[in-house]
């Protein structure tokens, strides 16, 4: 039984469109012209509890807004949706209470106080006994190497600071499902990997579920198995991440190592070429002809080194987007 | 010459921001209305049983609330939208970039903003201190009201000038935003003669938050009751305080950028 | 106002025990006077400015002593020191900013992450503004104490030489109706604060719907010196049930007690259903155009 669950869903906004200038102004107060974007369209979501999801798309694709709509932030426009049991826009209590959206670019803590504040506040409104507060902000805090900052105002804090409070009181009244949009936006990397061993605990821990977005591939690459890659409002893939790479990307990657440089005409023949750097080679080669273009290559180049990998996932996932294939 | 170009540009983006909101003119036309009203109800009842108000006939005292509205919408329009900016600026450390173009700060933050909002007070005012200038006894000449632009000018400066210098203590008190609003509110004061105050009161309105200067001594001057030492003080008063506003501008950003380097 | 909504940490059951639903409500009401209280300290400064810029009553303060002093109105010059000393505390009592907060929040998409809480966003505002009013209590006190030291003669007749007492029972009433006078006060705030879900800059409704309050409310001058037909027209307004009804309280000379509250009650009332009609209304529209 799906703990998250999307059935068609859809959101399509009426924006008005406004001209540049004065006349544009003018038309703009008495005759606006109105336009419908489809954020999202149609899209089919089933998640079991449990799971971790990568949640992928280039800006604009409707990530947010789809998950605006699985946390009753939005109204769909069509189509249903059901996380936990309930249906997201009755935003009941008892759903609310099962739930937590973070979002890396919006906060809720008080930015004059100390994050320990915000946290009280949030226990009184979740209901957490205090006996549960003490033991919880101990173990996520010290988790995520912030027991000392807790006491600091928040708007001293650093950037990576703030995010793992944020985390902190998003995950204080134990939620089951967690919706996270881009929370490591704007952290380093040190930063980004305790985060990630976060979510990785925590939801070990409680078996909670997670649909994430990230621009980091990092993160998805930590953390998920299975993806969703939404473009343009659509539904492009659903499955696992490896499969993305059998789905999307016909080649393999070769990259030789040559005693001389060669022509770049005569590289061309085996394949598109990646890159040439000085006697370092890579090239693209379709999986099929893979095993023909290596003996060829070897027969014929003076080659000192060769490894085959499939290309880098954000190389991939790049593509995609530009290519906008449809699945 | 430059900076009569970058003014005029300032404004003309400044109004057509505004433009997108269609309902503002309208409301703020009403906002002035009611508030004159109200203030000539408030001021009415003062005219009870006989009584004039600090001893100023009653067309008198409409001349102090005409000025008063002139001053109110001048600040609206000028000074407000500027001071409003220039906290959110220190608020969002995006006063660097301001200080970073290459005109003179306190132009920029002076002038950058315009809004026309006032200018419903502004007519307003000038009609009720016209209509009350006809009514007075005797009614005044034509020159009086020429006469009397010079105060007014002069008050503007001065309130300018304590506005700009009030607002620059939010670089080192980020969290004071309101201290203006503060201004705004005790400079109500004004719409009434200092002379109906008790003593305590104007020394405080003459010496501290110099309300006096702004609208009772230019409608006394329309009316001829001047004494000239006063004419001169409110000169030399306004022109210190505007350079004292330019000063202390200076020693604040010598502060700032010392700081948050 | 309804109590917020009690649930237990792990259960989806709603139906707890009165006696726990209290405990949790006590709890919350303790934790968010705490955690605003301490915000509000840290605006101290910011709030001593507000005591300023609402002290327009003790400049009427200063204009009607002098009024009364020279000529013969409906109150005494100390009477008149009283009556404005009393609206100026009320005012500093009734004050309400929701409107400020709440549109920020809407345009700065602060208000989703509490569109997510199991407790309506309301009850943020109602404790910043308890919160706020208690961080403010010593400034205006010094301010009063101040006054009072510029005008002995309002609480002592120097000439029969004897201290001005007040109707302990009006002034026990005062403490209700300051309180029922701010609720009424922030209803009408709140609910226009509303409108931000469809419309942008809706202080400047809130402003124009408040310019009587400056001269109706009785902070501009005591309706006792109002012509009778104005006065009148006065008490229809909701204006002088938030300062000059409650300020009668405190100075022990008010009439018509019972309607007054009468009055203020049944527009606590309405406006509280209008506003919750509205707040489901806005949340939909604010959800619709992408929350």
């Amino acid at each position: 039984m799906p703990i998250i669950e999307a059935q068609q869903l859809s959101k399509s906004y009426r924006v008005a469109d406004k001209q540049p200038g004065i006349g544009g102004t003018l038309r703009h107060l008495f005759r606006r012209q109105y336009r419908h974007i489809d954020a999202v369209r149609e899209i089919n979501l089933a998640i079991e509890p449990g799971e971790i999801v990568g949640f992928l798309g280039p800006n604009g694709a409707g990530k947010t807004t789809t998950l605006k709509m699985l946390t009753g932030l939005i109204h769909p426009s069509a189509g249903r949706a059901t996380v936990a049991g309930f249906t997201p826009f009755d935003r009941k209590p008892a759903f609310l209470r099962q739930i937590s959206l973070v979002m890396g670019n919006k906060q809720q803590l008080i930015w004059d106080l100390p994050a320990i504040d915000s946290l009280r506040m949030n226990a009184a409104v979740y209901n957490v006994t205090n006996h549960d507060f003490k033991q919880r902000i101990d173990k996520l805090a010290t988790m995520l190497e912030i027991t000392d900052k807790l006491n600091q105002p928040v708007r001293k804090l650093s950037l990576g600071e703030r995010m793992k409070c944020e985390l902190l009181v998003a995950l204080l009244h134990h939620p089951r499902v967690l919706f996270l949009d881009e929370p490591t936006l704007g952290l380093d990397i040190n930063a980004q990997n305790t985060v990630r061993q976060f979510i990785r605990t925590y939801t070990q821990e409680h078996q909670a579920t997670v649909l994430l977005t990230s621009h980091y591939m990092a993160d998805i690459t930590a953390l998920c198995e299975r993806v969703v890659v939404i473009h343009k409002g659509g539904l492009l893939y659903d499955g696992l991440l490896d499969g993305i790479k059998q789905r999307f990307t016909p080649y393999r990657e070769i990259c030789v190592e040559l005693e001389q440089p060669v022509e770049r005409e005569q590289l061309a023949t085996y394949g598109e070429i990646e890159s040439i750097d000085g006697r370092r080679v890579t090239l693209l080669i379709e999986r099929e002809k893979l095993t023909a273009c290596t003996a060829r290559l070897l027969d014929d180049l003076p080659v000192v080194d060769l490894s085959i990998a499939d290309p880098p996932i954000e190389q991939v996932i790049g593509r995609l987007f530009e290519e906008g294939h449809t699945a | 010459m430059r900076y009569l170009k970058l003014l005029l540009t300032f404004w003309h983006v400044s109004v057509a921001a505004e433009t997108e909101y269609r309902s503002n003119f309208v409301m703020s036309a009403l906002n002035s209305m009611v508030t004159l009203a109200g203030a000539i109800f408030t001021l009415s009842l003062f005219y009870q049983n006989g009584h004039q108000l600090g001893g100023w006939p009653w067309h008198d005292a409409l001349i102090v609330v005409g000025l008063f509205t002139i001053l109110d919408g001048f600040s609206q329009t000028f000074l407000t939208p500027n001071r409003t900016r220039v906290t959110e600026l220190v608020r969002q450390g995006t006063l660097d970039f301001v200080l970073l173009k290459p005109v003179d700060t306190q132009f920029w933050l002076s002038f950058r903003a315009l809004s026309l909002w006032g200018i419903p007070n502004i007519l307003l005012g000038i009609g009720i201190t016209i209509y009350a200038g006809m009514h007075c006894e005797p009614p005044l000449h034509w020159t009086a009201y020429v006469i009397g632009f010079i105060p007014v000018i002069l008050g503007m400066i001065l309130l300018y000038s304590i506005g700009f210098a009030l607002g620059t203590l939010t670089i080192w008190f980020t969290k004071l935003f309101n201290i203006t609003m503060a201004m705004q509110a005790m400079l109500e004061a004004g719409r009434f003669p200092i002379s109906a105050y008790p003593n305590a009161y104007r020394v405080i309105f003459t010496f501290i938050l110099p309300i006096a200067f702004m609208t009772t001594l230019p409608a006394q001057t329309m009316l001829g009751r001047v004494e000239w030492p006063w004419f001169a003080g409110s000169a030399i008063f306004a022109i210190c305080s505007l350079a004292f506003s330019r000063w202390f501008w200076g020693y604040a950003l010598r502060s700032y950028t010392s700081a948050s380097s | 106002m309804t109590p917020p909504p009690v649930y237990s940490t792990n259960s989806t059951a709603t139906d707890q025990p009165v006696g726990q639903q209290l405990v949790t409500f006590l709890r919350r009401v303790r934790v968010f006077l705490a955690v605003y209280y301490a915000l509000m300290i840290e605006y101290r400064g910011e709030i001593l400015l507000w005591v300023f810029a609402t002290a327009l009553p003790l400049i009427m303060l200063g204009l009607w002593y002098q009024a009364a002093s020279d000529s013969t109105f409906a109150l005494s010059p100390d009477a008149m020191l009283r009556y404005f000393l009393a609206v100026f505390f009320v005012r500093q009592l009734v004050v309400v900013w929701v409107i400020h907060e709440f549109e920020w929040e809407i345009v700065s998409g602060r208000l989703t992450p509490y569109l997510l809480w199991p407790l309506d966003p309301a009850w943020r505002y109602v404790a910043a503004h308890l919160s706020e009013q208690l961080a403010r209590v010593p400034f205006f006190l010094l301010v009063m104490g101040l006054v009072i030291w510029m005008f002995p003669e309002a609480l002592h007749d120097t000439e029969t030489g004897t201290w001005w007492s007040p109707k302990s029972w009006q002034l026990l009433l005062a403490i209700p109706a300051i309180y029922s006078a701010w609720l009424m006060r922030f209803l009408i705030q709140y609910t226009i604060a509303l409108g931000a879900f469809w419309v942008e800059r809706v202080q400047s409704f809130e402003n124009l719907a408040m310019l009587p309050y400056l001269f109706l409310s009785g902070m501009a001058a005591p309706l006792d010196v109002f012509p009778p037909l104005a006065q009148k027209i006065a008490m229809w307004t909701p204006f002088p049930y938030m300062i000059y009804f409650p300020a009668t309280l405190v100075t022990g000379r008010a009439t018509n007690i019972v309607q007054g509250f009468a009055v203020i009650t049944a527009w606590i009332v309405g406006l509280f259903l209008l506003n919750r009609f509205i707040w489901r209304r806005g949340v939909k529209n604010y959800s619709a155009m992408g929350a």
